[in-house]
């Protein structure tokens, strides 16, 4: 009994000390892949300047929430490494400094869309090292080349459809896959302007959207797509072999390759002849603004991180489409990961403000809604507009 | 060996007490003074249960009391706390927090150019001393800074603020206060200085060419100058000259060079009256417009020139009811609030329902001992419950209710009945239908355990009176079964039901809460339940977390949770009272 007290109260000891941010120290978390390298060069930083660097891994998903809870009690680590969506929750709580190290020609090194995506109010707020957007998976067993049209891949798929084949199938009642077809013709999330984007100005029910999501309606409404597509059941699908096509990121090409497909990945097919443009999610290195070290954390990510040489090694040991131009080039030989590459350069940021928490849930039902047919496309993205300005405006 | 024990036990004592009263002033110093209190109690009462012999029977409860003290109360407190603030995004810190790191904010204009430094070190016997100065230039003018002074260290021992004066170095000579520098120029080359010649007070002291981030000759003694010099003296320091602006290290050029600074806002005091009372506050000032920054909702705003107002950081603060107001007038918590709130009781009590009259049926099955196999069906049946709900419900939500490739519409309506699909997770109603069904499947089990150990203590002499007395089974059920049942089993009804009221875990797992409501401009769903709906409203909403905001319907919904089962425990002992009339 006393055993379990003594216990409790060392546990609660060792929380109160474990992550404490040190003067004279940095502290990074990063998740698995990225430690290694990252350890290297902590050393060689420290071996420069002899302040040592510790290098902790993390889960992906959980720096961002045990960021939150650590910095604003001066516990937060140094640097983190994250993706950026998650940055208008931390500026907003002030917890991110400004990337002013980056001059104009360090960012011209880097894809547009990998440094807009980490601008926030105007300020760069992360170094961008990878990028990944949603592209087209195809099984080259039965497509040879990709459609270049959604037009023609829903006709061959609706050819090839039945009880137990698919011609095409993806988790389309998640925003994030839909996304491409609504910006098609002229949808868009929240109107970019000269001051960021205005969340004010919502484009998810206007002409351009409400054409993509009858477009999705008519796929459902040709047997193409079927209720209860969901992300499990098409990558299952694809998997096995049944499904012709699908759309995904390049999370899944390992699964694939595992599963034995010979797939192609093309970019997702046009629609009016119009570009599908994907989300383009970027993943980089934000400093802790409340950290005793913030010279050092620039210093590091300036001049041990920001190198081709570097940002190549990151790319080789996790193999996502880098951000920098140069290491993209230099990785041209892996064709899968150049293709999302070129996928992510044309895909919009998803957007990085706050306010997009509101749109996932309120554009997930709308999905929901109109693959359900419960509602006519534009009824149902009209009240998710209404649903977000609802939110937007408490 | 009594006394041995003694000493052991009071040796175990005293260290227990030194741990805790250690956490305790931890936990004070950090500003965490409830939970402080709570293990100043703590340590009081397990001395009290230790060394007072009245307090033996005590000693017992001291695991328990302790735990709950801290996973229970502490928490209610807390949420307590948090409901009567802002605490969230954008509102994480102290108002003074706030002030220290806008007082800490500089701005360099954009032409201004970085100066190069060297560092000239005290040597005394051959090895550097932690006496030094610092000499930097814009490539025409050259300057000297004495060795900044500690102005604040923070709790471990770390240089905060640091301060110097520096002077431009004319005619290779500088005086600062007391102390008057002579410069040492190389004999070869007119531009290079060798050393510094300093007399403060008549000490003098030779300063000689240290380091240098722009001459790789120094590199050697780099590790040394960022260890012993830079991390102490000069990574906060401010280096001041009366005529002219302030020189530190930025964000652009980190720590290779130092730029031209000035300090964005200037604080100042201002009277300012609240609830009739006169206070003195804090206020600050922006120095390049002389404008004040205004407060207002826990944030200080700057208004620009052009009178826009831009956000420049919030604290945490109190903010009366205004959480408790924002529940009541918000129109997406109230408008499906009373919807939610009936589901949820609907879902509890037929969640409980079923599963207790399901789960009993087999208890009475089983509880047969003419039943063959009892042991095997046992086992089978506890499957359900042994099982980790994330597993059993994706089986379910993608294995038997997907509308085109779940086994119920596919192969049993579909194949066997040639009926239409079913939408199982798409219709408001058969979703509703669904998570019953699935939360059924999973509570069963433990209803049938615990009926069955309750069956077993009902003494058969009962059932044998019974018998003599001409008792039919129905009526030795409802009369002798069912009471003696309830009495062991009703309160654990109870935990059922508060348990489902707040089964979060089932309903997001399965639904997430959907399909939406189609008449309503909220993200609630048709299988929300008050607890889901929370999470939604406070970790999805627009300004990414509201913890104060959470809270205040945590609290909600614990006084709900709390009120039912008030009278579901008194209701349970009206039922005991039956029993011994």
């Amino acid at each position: 009994m006393k055993k379990l007290l003594l216990v409790t109260a060392l546990v609660l000891l060792v929380s109160f000390t474990a992550f404490s941010a040190e003067a004279g120290k940095l502290t990074v978390w990063c998740s698995e892949k990225q430690v290694e390298i990252l350890q290297e060069l902590g050393n060689d930083f420290e071996s420069m300047y002899g302040i040592p660097v510790d290098v902790q891994e993390m889960g992906f998903d959980q720096i961002k929430t045990k960021f939150l809870q650590a910095a604003p009690v001066g516990e937060g680590p140094d640097i983190i490494v994250t993706a950026h969506d998650q940055i208008g929750e931390l500026v907003a709580s002030g917890l991110l400094l400004p990337m002013d190290f980056l001059t104009l020609s360090d960012r011209k090194e880097f894809t547009d869309t990998a440094i807009s995506a980490f601008e926030y109010n105007g300020k760069l707020y992360g170094l961008p090292y990878g990028v990944e957007a949603i592209a087209l998976f195809y099984n080259k067993d039965y497509l040879e080349e990709a459609p270049e049209t959604f037009e023609e891949l829903a006709e061959i798929a609706a050819e090839y459809t039945d009880d137990e084949f698919r011609g095409f199938v993806y988790d389309a009642p998640n925003f994030y896959f839909t996304a491409p077809l609504l910006f098609a013709n002229g949808g868009y999330v929240f109107k970019q302007t000269e001051q960021g984007l205005d969340p004010t100005d919502i484009g998810l029910n206007n002409e351009g959207a409400v054409k993509g999501a009858e477009f999705l309606k008519s796929l459902y409404d040709m047997g193409v797509m079927k209720p209860g597509d969901n992300s499990q059941i098409a990558d299952g699908l694809f998997k096995d072999g049944m499904a012709m096509a699908i759309i995904n990121g390049p999370w899944a090409i390992e699964g694939y390759k595992q599963a034995g497909i010979d797939y192609g990945i093309a970019p997702i097919p046009s629609i009016d002849g119009n570009e599908c443009r994907p989300f383009t999610g970027v993943q980089g290195f934000l400093i802790n603004s409340q950290s005793p070290n913030t010279l050092f954390a620039i210093d590091f990510l300036a001049n041990f991180i920001n190198t081709t040489d570097v940002m190549y090694r990151l790319f080789q040991a996790d193999p996502r489409p880098p951000a920098r131009l140069d290491v993209a080039e230099m990785a041209k030989d892996n064709a899968d990961v150049y293709a999302f590459f070129e996928s992510a350069l044309t895909g919009i940021p998803m957007p990085n403000i706050p306010a997009m928490a509101a749109v996932w849930g309120a554009m997930g039902d709308a999905l929901n809604q109109i693959v359900n047919g419960e509602l006519e496309p534009k009824e149902a993205l009209d009240q998710a507009v209404a649903k977000i300005e609802a939110a937007l405006n408490e | 060996m009594k006394i041995l024990g003694k000493i052991l036990l009071w040796f175990a004592l005293a260290i227990l007490n030194a741990l805790l009263t250690w956490a305790a002033i931890v936990l004070f110093t950090n500003d965490s003074v409830e939970l402080g209190i709570i293990m100043i109690i703590i340590i009081f009462f397990i001395d009290f249960a230790v060394i007072n012999p009245k307090g033996y029977p005590y000693r017992y409860t001291i695991p328990a009391l302790s735990l709950l003290l801290i996973l229970t109360v502490y928490p209610i407190f807390y949420t307590l706390k948090i409901a009567f603030t802002n605490y969230g995004t954008g509102h994480l810190f102290t108002r003074n927090q706030v002030v220290e790191q806008l007082m800490n904010t500089y701005v360099t204009d954009e032409d201004s150019q970085p100066y190069s430094y060297s560092v000239y070190v005290h040597m005394e016997d051959f090895a550097p001393t932690e006496e030094f100065v610092l000499i930097f230039t814009d490539g025409e003018k050259s300057f000297l800074a004495e060795k900044p002074k500690i102005i604040s260290v923070d709790r471990d021992g770390n240089t905060t603020r640091s301060i110097a004066e520096y002077k431009e170095i004319t005619n290779g000579n500088v005086v600062i206060g007391d102390g008057q520098y002579e410069i040492v120029y190389s004999i070869q080359n007119e531009d290079e200085i060798m050393a510094v010649e300093g007399n403060v007070n008549g000490n003098s002291h030779t300063y000689q060419y240290f380091f240098s981030f722009d001459d790789p000759d120094t590199l050697s003694n780099q590790r040394m100058f960022m260890s012993n010099i830079y991390l102490k003296y000069l990574d906060s320091a401010e280096l001041t000259n009366p005529e002219r602006s302030l020189v530190r290290f930025g964000r652009v050029y980190g720590f290779r060079k130092l730029v031209d600074a000035r300090k964005k806002y200037r604080i100042d005091r201002e009277m300012v009256e609240e609830n009739g009372k006169i206070l003195e506050r804090t206020v600050l000032i922006n120095n390049s417009t002389g404008i004040k920054l205004q407060e207002e909702d826990g944030t200080f705003f700057e208004i620009t020139p052009q009178g826009q107002k831009i956000d420049v950081g919030g604290y945490r603060g109190y903010v009366g009811l205004r959480n408790f107001e924002k529940m009541f007038t918000d129109s997406r918590f109230t408008g499906p609030f009373i919807k939610i709130l009936i589901w949820t009781f609907v879902w509890a009590i037929l969640s409980v329902l079923f599963s207790f009259v399901i789960g009993l049926g087999f208890a009475l099955m089983l509880n047969d001992s003419k039943f063959k196999g009892r042991n095997i069906y046992r086992t089978l049946l506890l499957i359900p419950w042994a099982v980790p709900a994330f597993i059993s419900v994706l089986v379910w939500r993608n294995g038997f209710f997907n509308e085109t490739y779940g086994i119920i519409n596919k192969i049993i309506l579909g194949q066997w009945f040639g009926m239409d699909a079913v939408r199982w997770l798409g219709d408001a109603f058969m979703a509703k239908v669904s998570v019953l069904i699935v939360n059924i499947w999973l509570g069963f089990p433990y209803m049938m355990m615990v009926c069955l150990g309750a069956l077993q203590s009902i003494p058969g002499n009962l059932y044998e009176a019974a018998s003599i007395d001409g008792a039919t089974k129905i009526r030795k059920f409802s009369s002798i079964t069912m009471p003696l049942l309830m009495t062991s089993v009703a309160p654990l009804l109870i935990g059922s039901f508060a348990f489902n009221f707040n089964n979060f875990t089932n309903i997001y797992l399965l639904t997430r809460g959907g399909p939406a409501m189609s008449d309503s401009l909220t993200n609630a769903g048709s299988t929300d339940i008050l607890i889901s709906y929370t999470y939604k409203l406070a970790f999805q909403s627009e300004r990414g977390q509201d913890f104060g905001y959470a809270s205040a319907i945590a609290l909600f919904i614990f006084i709900i949770v709390a009120g039912i089962s008030f009278f579901q425990f008194k209701f349970a002992g009206t039922f005991e009272e039956v029993n011994r009339g």
